[in-house]
């Protein structure tokens, strides 16, 4: 991700002398002039209104609905303070966390398995990984209801009372597992496709002497292949995690009241309730977490640059 | 040999990406098969075969007003994130200038922020500002999220093209536009082709945004579905389903023929 060539050295610098008819603007004003839009845009309908929103879960909301001063902590107190609104922050972090973890452990054999296949093998593995990204994830959601269904008539239970593995029912609809599994399938490609990009840079042939040198294929991997595919590790857990931890379709279809998340509770507040600095104040809190997570991945990334060099 | 998987720890990793093939196929194989059950009621396995419910969704006056807004405001929105996405893109590979790395994370910012919170905060920002033009509003949501993308596909394709050809054109005599149109464009057609159908789904499928802006005479299909779901308990919300799901394929396809998938998303 985030693959903007940046580090590429500068093209335009050498031929600014030698262009005979250039633009008819300054040279130095034509990067100005292509970012202009796109910055100005992002600074009205993005900078603006993020700030905006942050801002409101200080202030108070009057009887009427009016929002205004004066300044307050009294949102953050309540949503810290109060069990219900707590247990929201924790369910959040631990299906966030659990999702990330599984999607390392599965990420891994399925992105080693996709580098060093054969080009069909690692096209088809390739476009099984990414064409559920291209489907709604309200449809993908939907499938995942369908299949985790309480009672009899779930796909799941449906397959595990035929070959007799359980003799009642399960129940995992309307669970944090629920929205582990949901969230997991969502996501997983964000994890395989870093892990991927960064398992292909490895020399295969650093694996085949640590092999020839005696080591097991479990050493290989924690001496020789996770070490050098850190920085898609990186970059996958923090992916999912932040993905995760800001979802709202798959808690609201597949959380039901066990498995909510702050997404939905934002949801609820504004739209329900109409209390205005309360879900900035979770909104906030959502961003905290998700802009916490990418702080710390930059951080891993770039120290890691610095021993490489 | 080298760098091929072999032994027992092959096996188990073979194992275990077959069984996440299997994971990742289960809910769309699943949509589809409960669509064609012949009963009044989601059941499986699906019993009979039937298209009746295909031929319910495509009655749905409100499944087709949905598609019809999504599609448009899909357009719209790739066409906006073309315009923004494909000059900024261009300033940042083609150009020196301090600050070219705090640039290009702002322009990538709204990917890392939760897009939930980008919705709500414009929910905000345009009802302070009393912008209640409904269809307006969710353009200028759906392009904030969708250019990213298209900023990133296409710096990565300009980083990809040869420069060397643009310059052989201008010392030929070319200027830039005619460099730009002639040389750079062909270069990167491919990546910026994948870059608009990219976008194109991106916004047909987003929920975080439409969840905030729509009303009820603009409701997109993500948000039908959803709402369906709650709702309606027949095989037809399965049908819709399935027809995104195909929907999605054919794109797949498309983007794959064009410029690869792993491209399209610069990954």
């Amino acid at each position: 991700m985030a693959s903007i060539p940046v580090d590429a050295a500068p093209i335009s610098r050498s031929r600014a002398s030698r262009s005979p008819r250039g633009l008819a603007l300054p040279k130095r004003l034509v990067p100005a002039a292509l970012l202009l839009p796109s910055l100005l845009f992002l600074a009205v309908f993005f900078a603006l209104p993020a700030l905006g929103l942050i801002s409101y879960s200080v202030l108070t909301q009057a009887a009427d609905g009016t929002i205004g001063l004066p300044l307050t902590l009294e949102h953050y107190w309540h949503f810290f303070a109060t069990p219900l609104y707590a247990r929201v922050l924790l369910t959040t972090l631990e299906i966030s966390l659990i999702a990330t973890a599984i999607a390392v452990v599965l990420g891994y054999p399925v992105a080693l398995v996709m580098v060093r296949s054969s080009p069909l093998i690692r096209q088809a593995i390739t476009i099984i990984v990414i064409a559920p990204l291209i489907v709604s994830v309200v449809v993908r959601t939907y499938g995942w209801q369908l299949i985790l269904g309480n009672g009899p008539t779930g796909i799941l239970n449906w397959l595990l009372l035929k070959t007799g593995i359980t003799k009642s029912p399960v129940a995992l609809l309307y669970s944090e597992t629920a929205v582990v599994i949901g969230s997991l399938h969502v996501f997983f490609p964000m994890m395989v496709l870093p892990l991927a990009s960064a398992l292909g840079k490895i020399d295969p042939r650093l694996e085949d002497a640590a092999r020839t040198l005696g080591a097991t294929s479990w050493r290989t991997f924690r001496r020789i292949i996770l070490p050098l595919s850190l920085p898609g590790l990186t970059v996958g857990c923090t992916l999912v995690f932040s993905l995760t931890a800001g979802s709202f379709v798959t808690p609201a279809i597949l959380g039901g009241s066990s498995g909510q998340m702050l997404g939905v509770l934002v949801e609820q507040q504004i739209l329900i309730v109409y209390n205005w600095p309360f879900g900035a104040a979770c909104a906030t809190v959502l961003v905290a977490i998700v802009l916490g997570a990418n702080l710390v991945s930059v951080r891993v990334l770039e120290r890691r640059r610095r021993i490489a060099r | 040999m080298s760098g091929r998987l072999q032994g027992p720890a092959a096996w188990l990793l073979v194992s275990i990406t077959l069984a996440m093939m299997l994971f990742i196929l289960a809910p769309l194989l699943v949509t589809i098969a409960t669509s064609i059950t012949n009963t009044q009621y989601i059941i499986f396995p699906p019993r009979g075969f039937t298209l009746q419910w295909y031929g319910k969704a495509l009655q749905d006056e409100d499944f087709l007003a949905a598609m019809w807004f999504s599609t448009l405001l899909a357009l719209a929105a790739t066409v906006g994130a073309l315009l923004l996405g494909v000059p900024a893109a261009f300033a940042l590979v083609r150009c020196d200038f301090a600050g070219r790395g705090a640039v290009a994370s702002m322009l990538l910012s709204p990917l890392v922020f939760p897009v939930l919170i980008t919705g709500v905060a414009l929910l905000q920002l345009f009802a302070m500002l009393r912008f209640d033009n409904t269809p307006l509003n969710m353009l200028i949501g759906h392009v904030l999220v969708t250019a990213p993308y298209v900023v990133r596909t296409t710096a990565a394709s300009l980083s990809l093209a040869d420069i060397t050809l643009e310059d052989a054109a201008r010392t030929l005599g070319a200027d830039s536009w005619r460099v730009f149109r002639r040389i750079t464009v062909p270069q990167i057609a491919p990546g910026l082709a994948a870059g608009a159908l990219f976008a194109f789904m991106i916004s047909f499928d987003n929920f975080p945004i439409s969840l905030w802006l729509a009303d009820a005479q603009h409701n997109p299909v993500p948000l039908l579905i959803f709402q369906m779901i709650a709702s309606v308990f027949e095989p037809s919300v399965a049908a819709i389903s399935t027809l995104m799901i195909l929907f999605a394929i054919a794109i797949v396809m498309i983007l794959e023929r064009v410029g690869g998938l792993r491209r399209a998303m610069a990954m």
